[in-house]
């Protein structure tokens, strides 16, 4: 295959027959490219030259893709002093929420409990129910009012295969009693949305399943 | 084991990215790590290849894990977590790249000559050895622009605001990437 390449920075250069003389030149491809050969122009696409050079075009840039992904899979591994600095430089306090007090014994002590805390509470009361992970965990309500009535709004994923309806009760069930018994937040609902599915990787096969993305 | 129902601690590793972030966003470091460990890889691969140091990279991927992690409750859709992350390596790459030099020296200067000939070429183990060796060999502006177009999907205007170029440089340096690594790979058909 020739291909010819538009010469660069010459737009005064205008007798350029383009490729396999179709008038357009490699750029003109990429931009049809790009717009996903829309609207079709059959100047482009009955010639076999720049049919030739699309495909050329789209090649390179899938090995480009290919390339970035190999160089991942060749270093799977992060280096631990990197991840160790990564989660001393991050902080849970911008994601500690609102205070939800709590009554107090005494009456000069004022106890509270931070939305957070409690965020991770339904989160490991959700996760121990059997083929649930909890994913996103909502408080809708006054929190810093004590008694007054607050709703709790969560998405799950869900084992594939498992029981949905069941698991989803005993999730709603668990993260009320969990709350009943370690916070003092008056619960008008528990709302469980079941958002995902996820599968147990088969360890007999060989085939290492991609990421859940 | 769960410290007080006693139950077994779920494995996070088998939730999607969408359940993940959301915990993310919830204040979860314990999910926020499983989705590092899933996409380090890739976003450290993919700001190498922008920056042209592993070193940049592993600084640019760690400033933007921050960065997401502090914004993650304003993330719209979180199944598209793994998107949001790399554009913010993007930036976060450019950025360093910015501050290494200005971009307007980047233009044309190859980092080394590389005029190698077919046979030499043919040395490479594999086609994406050789798309490597022709991507190190571009000139750095051309690079970034073609890694930001190809890997990360970028538009020429988005490219042009990374970069803090005009659209018309951007589309003049990948017109140029592009002529290069489509003839050096012809070869490799």
């Amino acid at each position: 295959m020739t291909m010819e390449t538009p010469p660069p920075g010459e737009p005064g250069d205008t007798v350029d027959p383009g490729i396999g003389g179709s008038g357009y030149t490699l750029e003109d491809l990429s931009d049809y490219l790009d717009h996903g050969r829309l609207p079709a122009n059959p100047a482009i696409d009955d010639n076999a030259e720049c049919q030739s050079v699309l495909a050329s075009i789209e090649r390179v840039g899938a090995l480009s893709r290919d390339l970035v992904a190999k160089d991942a899979a060749d270093n799977p591994a992060l280096d631990e002093s990197w991840f160790g600095s990564l989660f001393a430089a991050i902080s849970n306090e911008a994601k500690a929420g609102r205070d939800i007090p709590l009554s107090s014994p005494d009456p000069r002590t004022r106890l509270s409990i931070t939305e957070g805390a409690v965020r991770e509470l339904v989160r490991a009361a959700g996760d121990g129910v059997d083929g649930a992970l909890v994913g996103r965990c909502q408080l809708h309500g006054d929190l810093e009012s004590p008694g007054s009535g607050i709703r709790v709004e969560i998405s799950i994923s869900v084992l594939l295969g498992a029981p949905v309806h069941e698991i989803a009760a005993t999730v709603r069930q668990r993260v009320y009693s969990e709350l009943l018994a370690h916070t003092e937040l008056s619960v008008d609902a528990v709302d469980v949305t079941v958002a995902d599915v996820h599968v147990v990787p088969d360890l007999d096969a060989t085939d290492t399943t991609g990421s859940g993305a | 084991m769960c410290y007080w129902t006693g139950h077994p601690v779920t494995d996070l590793s088998l939730a999607s990215d969408e359940i993940l972030a959301e915990r993310s966003a919830d204040g979860d470091t314990v999910a926020f790590a499983v989705l590092v460990r899933r996409h380090g890889p890739f976003l450290r691969a993919f700001a190498t290849r922008i920056t042209g140091s592993a070193a940049d990279a592993d600084d640019a991927v760690q400033e933007a894990l921050i960065t997401a992690w502090d914004a993650l409750s304003s993330l719209e859709d979180f199944g598209k977590v793994r998107a949001w992350l790399t554009s913010i390596v993007s930036r976060k790459s450019t950025d360093r790249i910015r501050r290494r030099k200005p971009s307007s020296q980047l233009d044309d200067e190859s980092p080394e000559a590389f005029h190698r000939g077919p046979e030499q070429r043919a040395i490479a183990q594999s086609q994406l050895d050789a798309l490597a060796d022709v991507l190190a060999a571009l000139p750095e502006g051309q690079r970034q622009c073609w890694v930001l177009k190809e890997v990360g999907g970028y538009s020429y205007d988005e490219i042009a605001d990374e970069l803090d170029i005009t659209p018309a440089v951007v589309r003049g340096r990948l017109a140029r990437a592009r002529a290069t690594v489509i003839s050096e790979m012809e070869v490799w058909k």
